[in-house]
């Protein structure tokens, strides 16, 4: 089905062998658990092989709901076969590129570049160019501490780019420049801003040599629109499946995502990466039960993976499961404290537990070890919002906001805040940013009509329209029918009012709920059809109504006697 | 590592190469004219140079080496020993240690305090002294170097010593474009290609437009400093600024020569003042790109932001506004930048209020009324829930001019019934003036000067417009004269000019952030430079004292910007009471005075009004002007000349019989304003009047009446009762155009009484006239009344009407006399004769054949009538001339056709 399994994991594992040769080890970690992730097939071979790959696909099954997602349309595609990469290797040449990857793995980058300085193979070249990259990144990171002036000056830019730059132009203009020097070439020219070049450079690179993932995910940083990603040149290869799926996941084409991982998974079925991505998709969805058994199983096989677990401490606390997510804290301090990623879980434990500022402090932690990490950002400014320091709260968000203007939580806190401070007009600019990001989100929708409806501005026009709007994608708290059918009432348009009451009715009966909103529904439906003369219908809201005790049900006595009276008068 | 460090002082490169000559002023042990030194009076010459450069250390830009060789030049002989004496010492700091090495010789020149041997032969510096502190600084800034910080200082030593050679290398702006290897096939290449090509573009038009009128020059060159780079003094040269930014700005800020927060806030507000005073006609492009580096270099500093905001509100860029002002406010809270200290209960909550004032004015600029006073009723309720009271008075006064400006028919259900300073039960006008008195007496109590001035001009404005009503609707009501008064007018615009010696006499200025530091230092500099490099020549510095009552520094820009509008309003309020002369004179001294700190649209409408009055009074020599005037404002989008060059072009039109052109022109007009209702209302009516006129001139009666009805029902919605008298004299004229005298005189009347109550006295003048001509239809019987209407409005109507009046006028008198049975014009023709000639000369100059003919026709007459058959045979061949050249509209030769 789809990919001949075992021309894959003849592929990974070549690949991974040139990887690590190359000290790209993380592209080589990922190809390694891709290349573990194929299943086996279980009569070939005994159990022990599969502890890794213990089948929870069962589990998953029972919670997909397969109709959905439709994973026909690739069936028909053909992949084109790369051919594997034939190695140079000379003696001499050998001998000085094992030690000066040894020095690379010493972390000693300049001593490495400086033995392979005189070297002239195109893998010799490509560890060179790396290796400088990296030394020059090092030092870029160094200075930007040495150089934290009052103004804040990030000017520090890796010095070694140009001359990398240069080199590896004049390279690629002779033709002998390998898969792998485009890729380093395209990562300088993303550093420097050359983006329209940066992408053709590394389309090239995949192009040639489909498996190193590092350069699929610098190419995906390049695609911020799906023209861009659509005007790719790219391929068939199953390596694009992977790379479609990622990029599909960050365009917030959250279906089609889902589509491509669940196809991968044909072949891929015990691959954790896929799994952790199906997970991230589902939650972007709000699909929070099934992102909780994916996590549950992915820490089962895999208990000291610390990527994604933020996610998971999200799903936690959204839940409100105080022991899960300190358990979750736990382990991944045990494994790793000084990973943003761990901050941010604890900063999350401490958030549900209500201690804020020790949150905040968990926060400002993980951004210290990553100043670009999105959702810490995010979660600070609502750490903050819950201090009512709503400056701090605005200014976290909007930094968040700045890093991807694609994040619609910030742009919803930011509305958040400012209708805390009472500036409910100001803050729609806000909302209405983060509903056109999210469209699907009916907590946005209605977050954005109770700002209208606010008594500053009071435009019940709008809220309407945007309630309509929440009731028609997935209102789970049912807020929103219960808001039009009131809306519509005091505008005075009973007919709408109606309408969304009956709805409101229905659907309460459907969930089996009973409150407040029962028996205002109940005594205006009521009203209504003994206004419009269905006395029928009145009759049978009025006696649900003496179900309920207090004032109302005095109210439906009498209206069931008026209505008995119109009645039996106009026969 | 800048942090810790004294006032920011931090080392430069520029930096070591002034403490490298200092050594070469002052070498340790050495007699007193030291070995380079010809003369005493060259060393001392060093001495002032290096005085003048420890004065600008502050600057926020410091030169690059190449430029700092280049001012070496002043020193002819030496300049070749003293460029390779700095390069060479610079060059041969190649390691750590050469630098701590050559800041512990640098000590060896100041003059220890312990010595009290002063030799007078040798040179030591005093530590006290000007060259001495700056030694000591430097030398107190290098030690508190860290290991690390001074790595830094040599390799930017390193790159400032390379520069000279490559100026662009550290630009990465410019790498793409550079790199001779990156392939040339790739898209943005051509895009970045584009982007320099407009940008050159746009200069050039600047160069073209500022060699073709001289406006800016009166700065003298002796600010002109050479040391200077970025500093701008208003208006003088824009195109120099620019250049100078594109060139050196990237580099310096790259090489790490970023000073204090304080000096580029200083940098920033003066750069927000030039966008704000040229609007459009700054260059976009290149000054984003400036602020798009500084962002990355800087991304603490905020008011980027808010530049960034500004550039894309005057380039029209609504979406980039809306999202930088936005971007501005969420970072800074509102906190940084205003010139007013907050009450300290708003310390911590941030002073968001601020935001939606900005954000209404922006909402107001693009033309979106409703949303702006949305946006500014919610201003008014958070400044009031957060006691801000400044900001509450700002924000009063911006709905007022909301108000004022926009024609808003209704605001109850706009307003809301949160906002108390607005009751609903009386009409708009009544509820904009009240609140513009609540307003100013707020801003009063609250010492807000600027404020105070630009709400006495709002009432003004008001004033002029409008007549007050007892604003009790029960009760004792005083007998109030239904006027407006010119009085009022005219007192509160002298106060809001009284602002000025407010100014004058204060001795410290409110100033922005760090505007002072640098307009501190430019003074400063003045001076000193001039005794080092003398002033090129005399006039220029005349010029310069002349305006330097205006210039000073203690009299900030937006004093000035107000009080300059103040003489706008008056130009237009005479302009309306029917004096043309004081509103020129007020325009011209607006023009004249005010050009450098008034806004680029301000003067515009001053060019606009002077234009205006030279088409009135002279003909078409108006249309040399509007080019000029054309040619200054090439830029400005928006500007107030298309609009005038519309309305001369239309009259000509008009006027020679051009009637397709005509509709055409008034087309255009009516584009140029906003399609939402209540914007650019003053476009709107022009236009309007203007097709029905040429409706009128296409004897299309019915049409021409029902436009200017329509038209007369929306001035009747939004008060614009100034323009109704004209629409109403306008619906007479038509009357009178049909025959149909009866009908028409109800109008003229009507629109009598408007211009009584208005103070318009020309319009009055013209009324009366077009009255005399309706009697006149109606049979000579009625020809006495007539006459004397016309002589009871000729003292105006010659004093200050134009050309076309008068000769209306003229014409008028003469017909009437013609069909006055009682006297007989054969026996005396001058009377007649003598008041047509003049007719005739200013319709001639005006180019209008119709009446031009008629005139001609009536003089016939009355030459026959007289016998005086020669001059009768030369009017006949004058009459028909102007006959044909009508019946013949578009003469292919015409030069101003293409002006379109």
């Amino acid at each position: 089905m789809g990919v001949n399994k075992q021309n894959c994991r003849n592929e990974l594992r070549t690949a991974i062998q040139q990887l690590n040769d190359r000290c790209l080890y993380s592209a080589s970690k990922w190809a390694a658990e891709q290349l573990v992730g194929i299943e086996q097939d279980p009569t070939k071979y005994p159990p022990s092989h599969t502890r890794l790959q213990r089948d929870s696909s069962s589990i998953l099954r029972r919670f997909h709901c397969t109709d959905e997602i439709t994973s026909t349309p690739i069936a028909g595609t053909s992949y084109v076969s790369t051919p594997v990469l034939e190695e140079d290797n000379g003696d001499v040449d050998s001998d000085l590129y094992v030690l000066a990857k040894s020095y690379f793995n010493c972390r000693e980058y300049r001593r490495a570049a400086h033995v392979l300085s005189d070297q002239t193979g195109s893998k010799a070249l490509f560890l060179k160019c790396y290796a400088l990259y990296l030394a020059g990144e090092k030092r870029k990171e160094e200075e930007t501490i040495e150089l934290e002036g009052s103004l804040g000056e990030s000017n520090t830019v890796n010095s070694e780019i140009v001359s990398i730059e240069r080199d590896l132009a004049a390279v690629r203009k002779n033709g002998s420049i390998d898969s792998f020097g485009l890729y380093l070439y395209g990562l300088v020219l993303k550093a420097k801003g050359n983006e329209n070049l940066a992408r053709t450079i590394l389309v090239e690179s995949v192009n040639a040599y489909p498996w190193n993932w590092t350069a699929w995910l610098t190419l995906q940083s390049l695609c911020t629109t799906i023209d861009t990603l659509n005007g790719l040149k790219l391929h068939n290869h199953w390596m694009k499946d992977f790379f479609l799926a990622s990029t599909y996941h960050e365009l917030r084409m959250h279906n089609e995502s889902l589509a491509k991982y669940d196809y991968l998974q044909s072949t891929f079925g015990s691959s954790n990466y896929i799994k952790a991505q199906i997970a991230k998709a589902q939650y972007s969805l709000r699909d929070f039960e099934n992102v909780e058994v994916v996590f549950e199983e992915l820490l089962r096989i895999d208990p000291y993976r610390i990527d994604d677990m933020d996610m998971y401490s999200n799903v936690l606390y959204a839940k409100e499961c105080f022991s899960g997510l300190s358990y979750l804290a736990h382990q991944v301090f045990l494994t790793d404290k000084y990973r943003p990623e761990s901050c941010c879980i604890i900063g999350n434990y401490y958030s549900l537990k209500g201690l804020h500022e020790k949150s905040v402090m968990y926060f400002k932690r993980a951004l210290k070890l990553d100043k670009n990490y999105l959702s810490a950002w995010t979660l600070m400014g609502h750490e903050y919002v819950e201090m009512k320091n709503t400056p701090a709260a605005v200014d976290a968000y909007r930094r968040a906001v700045d890093i991807n203007p694609c994040d619609y939580r910030a742009w919803y806190g930011l509305g958040q805040a400012y209708e805390m401070m009472g500036m409910p007009y100001y803050a729609l600019h806000y909302f209405k940013k983060s509903v056109f990001l999210q469209p699907g989100d009916s907590r946005l929708w209605i977050a954005m009509a109770q700002c209208y409806e606010r008594d500053e501005i009071r435009m019940h026009e709008e809220a309407i329209k945007c309630y309509r709007r929440a009731a028609s994608c997935n209102d789970r708290e049912a807020i929103a029918l219960h808001r039009l059918a009131k809306l519509h009432s005091e505008l005075g348009q009973n007919q709408e009012a109606a309408f969304y009451y009956k709805k409101d009715l229905e659907r309460m009966e459907e969930e089996e709920r009973e409150g407040p909103n029962m028996v205002e529904a109940l005594l205006f439906l009521a009203t209504y059809c003994r206004a419009q003369e269905r006395y029928e219908e009145a009759e049978v809201y009025c006696t649900r109504l003496l179900d309920y005790n207090g004032p109302e049900k005095e109210k439906a006595k009498s209206l069931l006697q008026a209505v008995k009276l119109a009645q039996s008068g106009f026969p | 590592m800048v942090k810790g460090q004294s006032g920011g002082f931090v080392m430069t490169p520029h930096k070591v190469s002034i403490c490298i000559l200092l050594q070469v002023y002052a070498p340790s042990g050495q007699l007193s004219v030291p070995y380079p030194f010809d003369s005493i009076s060259q060393h001392n010459r060093l001495g002032l140079f290096l005085i003048a450069l420890t004065k600008s250390c502050d600057d926020i830009l410091e030169p690059t080496l190449d430029e700092f060789l280049k001012l070496l030049k002043e020193f002819g002989v030496l300049y070749n020993w003293l460029t390779d004496h700095v390069t060479g010492r610079l060059s041969s700091l190649s390691s750590p240690d050469d630098l701590f090495t050559f800041f512990s010789e640098l000590r060896g020149i100041l003059a220890g305090l312990e010595t009290s041997i002063i030799d007078d032969d040798q040179i030591n510096l005093d530590p006290n002294s000007n060259l001495g502190m700056y030694l000591r600084r430097c030398m107190l800034a290098f030690n508190t170097l860290s290991f690390e910080g001074t790595c830094h200082l040599l390799t930017n030593i390193k790159t400032y010593c390379k520069e000279v050679f490559s100026p662009y290398e550290m630009s990465h702006l410019d790498d793409a474009s550079n790199d001779p290897e990156a392939p040339l096939e790739y898209e943005n290449m051509d895009l970045e290609n584009i982007v320099l090509q407009n940008f050159t573009e746009e200069l050039e038009s600047r160069k073209r437009s500022n060699e073709r009128v001289p406006f800016h020059n009166h700065s003298s060159k002796a600010l002109f400093s050479l040391v200077e780079d970025i500093t701008v003094s208003p208006g003088q040269k824009v195109k120099r600024n620019h250049r100078s930014q594109m060139q050196t700005q990237p580099p310096s800020v790259e090489s790490s020569d970023v000073r204090t927060n304080w000096q580029i806030q200083g940098y920033m507000s003066e750069q927000a003042d030039m966008i704000e005073k040229l609007g459009s006609s700054f260059p976009m492009s290149a000054f984003e790109s400036v602020l798009k580096l500084l962002q990355k270099v800087a991304p603490e500093l905020h008011r980027v932001h808010f530049l960034r905001y500004l550039n894309s509100l005057y380039h029209d860029d609504y979406s980039a506004a809306l999202e930088n002002l936005s971007r501005y406010f969420d970072y800074s809270a509102g906190m940084e930048g205003s010139d007013f200290v907050p009450p300290l209960s708003c310390m911590n909550n941030g002073r968001y209020e601020i935001a939606l004032l900005t954000l209404g004015m922006t909402h107001f600029h693009f033309g979106h009324p409703k949303l702006a006073l949305k946006v500014l009723t919610e201003a008014v309720r958070v400044c009031q829930m957060h006691s801000d009271d400044t900001c509450l008075a700002y924000t009063l006064t911006a709905i007022c001019n909301l108000l004022s400006e926009v024609g808003i028919s209704n605001i109850t259900g706009i307003m809301g019934a949160s906002d108390s300073h607005v009751s609903t039960s009386m009409s708009v006008q009544q509820q904009l003036f009240l609140l513009l008195r609540r307003t100013l007496k707020r801003a009063d109590s609250l010492k807000l000067k600027r404020l105070v001035a630009s709400n006495q001009l709002a009432l003004a404005k008001f004033d002029l417009k409008h007549v007050q009503r007892p604003l009790l609707s029960f009760g004792p009501k005083a007998s109030i004269q239904l006027r407006t008064s010119p009085t009022n007018v005219c007192k509160k615009l002298r106060l809001s000019s009284q602002l000025i010696h407010q100014f004058d006499n204060e001795s410290s200025v409110v100033t922005i952030d760090g505007a002072l530091s640098t307009s501190w230092l430019k003074n400063q500099r003045k001076p000193t430079t001039t005794l080092v490099f003398p002033p090129e020549s005399g006039p220029e510095s005349n010029r310069d004292t002349f305006y330097s009552w205006l210039q000073s520094s203690s009299v900030p820009g937006s004093v000035l910007q107000l009080v300059g509008s103040s003489y706008l309003v008056s130009a237009t309020s005479w302009e309306l009471y029917g004096s043309a002369s004081l509103a020129q004179s007020n325009a011209l001294l607006f023009a004249n005075c005010f050009a450098d700190s008034s806004s680029s649209a301000d003067l515009a409408l001053a060019y606009g009004k002077l234009i205006q009055h030279l088409a009135v009074y002279k003909g078409y020599k108006a249309f040399a002007a509007l080019k000029i005037a054309e040619a200054k404002f090439l830029s400005v989008s928006k500007s107030g000349i298309l609009p005038v060059k519309l309305q001369l072009l239309h009259e000509r039109a008009l006027h020679r019989g051009h009637l397709k052109l005509a509709q055409q022109i008034c087309d255009e007009l009516g584009v140029l304003a906003s399609s939402v209702t209540g914007v650019d209302m003053e476009i709107k009516t022009e236009a309007s009047l203007r097709r029905a006129r040429t409706l009128l001139a296409a004897n299309q009666f019915s049409e021409a009446a029902s436009v200017a009805h329509s038209l007369f029902c929306k001035c009747y919605k939004f008060n614009m009762h100034v323009e109704n008298a004209t629409v109403l004299l306008f619906l007479a004229e038509i009357h009178k155009r049909s025959g149909n005298g009866v009908l028409g005189i109800p109008y003229a009347l009507a629109s009598l009484s408007f211009c009584e109550s208005f103070n318009l006295d020309l319009l009055r003048a013209a009324a009366t006239l077009t009255l005399a001509e309706l009697w006149l239809l109606l049979g000579p019987r009625h020809a006495k009344r007539a006459l004397n209407l016309i002589h009871s409005a000729f003292p105006i109507i010659l004093g200050q009407g134009g050309l076309e009046l008068q000769s209306r006028a003229h014409i008028a008198e003469a017909k009437c006399y013609l069909s006055d049975s009682s006297i007989s014009v054969s026996e005396d023709p001058d009377i007649v004769v003598d008041s047509l000639r003049q007719a005739c000369e200013g319709l001639e100059a005006l180019e209008y054949h119709e009446m031009a003919a008629e005139a001609y026709y009536l003089m016939a007459i009355v030459l026959d009538k007289s016998g005086q058959m020669e001059q009768r045979e030369e009017a006949a061949a004058r009459f028909k001339q102007h006959i044909t050249a009508l019946e013949n509209p578009i003469k292919p030769e015409d030069p101003l056709v293409n002006l379109l």
